[in-house]
C-alpha cells in the first residue's frame, strides 16, 4: 500500500495522469453510471414535470358542481406541494429519505444490477420532475393566450389545445432550461454519494480513500465532470439553434428543411 | 340564425355589454362599428363562448347555444373567428395550420383536409405559401391564413374582430378584398371594424355601439349618410376629418 502510493508523481498533473490512467475502469464505471442516471431522470422528470404542469393548469370554472372545484383544487394543492417541497429541501436530504422509505422496494427491482442505480434514478427523477414541472408552467405561461383561443376557436377542446398547440410551442420555448436540467442532473447525481451509487463521486472517493491522494483524485473528477457538462452544453447549443427557439414573437428567419420536416410530424 | 337576447356581461364591477339584443339572419352581413371600450369584441366573443355571460340568452339556430346537445366544442367549430392578431399556431406550416383543426375536430382524413386546405389557400391569394413556415410571412398574408384556416371549418358563421386593424396600412387591402369575396358569397357575417368605407359597401346593415348598448342599426347608407342617434353622428364625424 504505502509503496503503491509512493509510486504516485508529487506533482498535480503528473499524479493526475497517473491516477486517471491506473483508475480508469473505475472512473469509467462511475462516468456510466453518472450519464445513466442524469440522462434518464432527466427525461423521467420531464414527463413528470409536464404531468404535474398539466395538472396544475386544469381551470375551476365558476359552473363547475361543488364537487369538482373542490378535487380540482385538491389537485392543484397537490402539485404545488410536491414542487414547493422538492424545490425547497436539499436533493441530498431526499435521497437519504426516499432510499431508506423505498429500500425493499428498490431492492426489489434492480436495474443492471445494482437497486441502487434504480434508488438513484429514483431521486433524481423525482426532483428532477419539480423542477420541470415549474419550466414547463413558465413555458405555457410565456404563449400568447392567443395561441389557446384560436385553438379554442376550431372547435378544439381544452385537451386538445393543450397537447397540439400549446405544449409544443411549450416545450420548445422551454428547450433551453429542460436541457440545462440535464446538465444540472450531471453535476448533481454526485450527492447520490451519500447512498452508495457508483456513480462518479463515489468512484472518485474510492480512488481517494485507497490511494489518499485527494487532492490528485478529485482533480481527475473535477475535469471528468467538467468535459461532460462542457461537451452536453455544446451538443444542446447545437440542437437548440437547429430547432430555431424561440417560437413566439421575434422575428425567425428562414423556414430551414428541417424545421419542416420536424413540425410535419406533429399534425 | 343567431338571436341574442338581454346579454349583459361584466368584468367585477365594470358593467360592458348592458342589454344587447340582436338578430342575424342567415346569408346576412353585419358590420358592428363604435370606439375602444364599447364591448365590441366582448359581444363578439360571447357569441364565440370565449368568454362566459350570465344574463341573457344567445340561441344558434334555434338552440341555446349554452345547451348545444353535442357539447360546446362542436358549437364553436360552426362559429369562425378571426382576431386582429391573427393567433396562427406558430409552430405549423401555413398548410397545417390549415389541417389541424380538420383532422382533430372534424376527423376528416389527413388526405382530405389537405385537399380543402389547398383549395381555400388558393382561393385567398396564398397558393405559394402553402409549405411556408408562418414566421416567414407579412402581417396580410398571415391574416389571410387565419381566414383559411377558419373557412376551412366549413363554419356556419364568420366572425371577424377587426381583421385589419393590426395591419400595415398597404396591407389592409388585400385582406378586406378576400371578406368582400366572402361577403359575396352570402355567408353570414358579423364584422367588427374601423374601416367605414368598408363596412359600407360590404354589410346588408351597420351596428353602432357605444358604453355597452346598441345606440343605433340602419342599412348602411342609413346609418352613415343619415345618422339619427347624436352620439352616431359625434363617432362618425370623426371618422369623416
Ligand atoms: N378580460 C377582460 N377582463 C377585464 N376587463 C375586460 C376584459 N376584456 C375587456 N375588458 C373591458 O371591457 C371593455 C370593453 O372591451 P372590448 O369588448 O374589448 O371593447 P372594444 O372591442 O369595443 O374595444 C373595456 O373597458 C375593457 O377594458
Ligand atoms: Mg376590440
Amino acid at each position: 500500500m504505502i509503496l503503491l502510493s509512493s509510486a504516485i508523481p508529487n506533482d498535480l498533473l503528473g499524479a493526475a495522469y497517473y491516477l486517471a490512467v491506473k483508475y480508469a475502469p473505475l472512473f469509467l464505471f462511475g462516468i456510466r453510471n453518472t450519464l445513466i442516471i442524469a440522462l434518464t431522470s432527466t427525461i423521467i422528470g420531464l414527463f413528470l414535470g409536464l404531468a404535474v404542469g398539466l395538472l396544475k393548469s386544469i381551470p375551476v370554472l365558476p359552473d363547475d358542481p361543488t364537487w369538482k372545484k373542490f378535487a380540482i383544487k385538491l389537485i392543484h394543492f397537490v402539485s404545488s406541494a410536491y414542487v414547493e417541497v422538492f424545490r425547497g429541501t436539499p436533493m441530498m436530504v431526499q435521497a437519504i429519505f426516499i432510499y431508506y422509505t423505498f429500500l425493499n422496494f428498490f431492492k426489489l427491482f434492480p436495474l443492471l444490477g445494482s437497486y441502487k442505480l434504480t434508488a438513484g434514478i429514483v431521486i433524481v427523477s423525482i426532483n428532477t420532475g419539480a423542477y420541470m414541472a415549474e419550466i414547463i408552467r413558465a413555458g405555457i405561461q410565456s404563449l400568447d393566450k392567443g395561441q389557446n383561443e384560436a385553438a379554442r376557436s376550431i372547435g378544439m377542446s381544452n385537451f386538445q389545445a393543450m397537447f397540439y398547440i400549446i405544449l409544443p410551442q411549450a416545450i420548445k420555448n422551454a428547450f433551453p432550461a429542460i436541457g440545462n436540467e440535464f446538465v444540472v442532473n450531471i453535476k448533481d447525481t454526485s450527492v447520490l454519494n451519500v447512498i452508495g451509487t457508483t456513480e462518479l463521486f463515489f468512484q472518485a472517493n474510492t480512488v481517494a480513500g485507497t490511494t489518499f491522494r485527494f487532492t490528485d483524485t478529485f482533480f481527475v473528477a473535477a475535469i471528468l465532470y467538467f468535459v461532460l457538462t462542457y461537451s452536453t452544453t455544446r451538443v444542446l447549443a447545437i440542437i437548440e439553434h437547429r430547432m430555431q427557439v424561440p417560437v413566439s414573437g421575434g422575428p425567425s428567419s428562414s423556414s430551414t428543411p428541417g424545421l419542416i420536416a420536424h413540425t410535419e410530424k406533429q399534425v | 340564425m343567431i338571436n341574442i337576447q338581454h346579454l349583459k356581461k361584466n368584468f367585477g364591477q365594470n358593467e360592458v355589454l348592458k342589454d344587447i339584443s340582436l338578430t342575424v339572419n342567415r346569408g346576412e352581413v353585419i358590420s358592428i362599428i363604435g370606439s375602444s371600450g364599447s364591448g365590441k369584441s366582448t359581444l363578439l366573443r360571447c357569441i364565440n363562448l370565449l368568454e362566459t355571460y350570465h344574463d341573457g340568452t344567445i340561441t344558434f339556430e334555434e338552440t341555446d347555444i349554452l345547451k348545444f346537445p353535442q357539447g360546446i366544442n362542436h358549437y364553436r367549430a360552426q362559429v369562425g373567428m378571426i382576431f386582429q392578431s391573427f393567433n396562427l399556431f406558430n409552430h405549423l406550416s401555413v398548410l397545417q395550420n390549415c389541417v389541424i383543426g380538420q383532422v382533430k375536430v372534424l376527423k376528416r382524413t389527413k388526405a382530405d383536409a389537405e385537399a380543402l386546405a389547398i383549395k381555400t389557400l388558393e382561393t385567398v391569394g396564398l397558393k405559394d405559401f402553402i409549405q411556408a413556415s408562418v414566421s416567414t410571412l407579412s402581417g396580410g398574408q398571415k391574416q389571410r391564413v387565419a381566414i383559411a384556416r377558419t373557412l376551412c371549418m366549413e363554419p356556419k358563421v364568420l366572425l371577424f374582430d377587426e381583421p385589419t386593424s393590426a395591419l400595415d396600412p398597404e396591407m389592409v387591402g388585400e385582406v378586406l378584398q378576400v371578406i368582400k369575396s366572402l361577403a359575396k358569397e352570402h355567408r353570414t357575417m358579423i364584422i367588427v371594424t374601423h374601416e367605414m368605407s368598408f363596412a359600407k359597401e360590404v354589410s346588408d346593415r351597420v351596428i353602432f355601439m357605444d358604453q355597452g348598448f346598441i345606440c343605433e342599426e340602419g342599412k348602411p347608407e342609413e346609418l352613415f349618410l343619415n345618422p339619427k342617434e347624436p352620439r352616431t353622428q359625434a363617432f362618425l364625424s370623426r371618422f369623416i376629418q
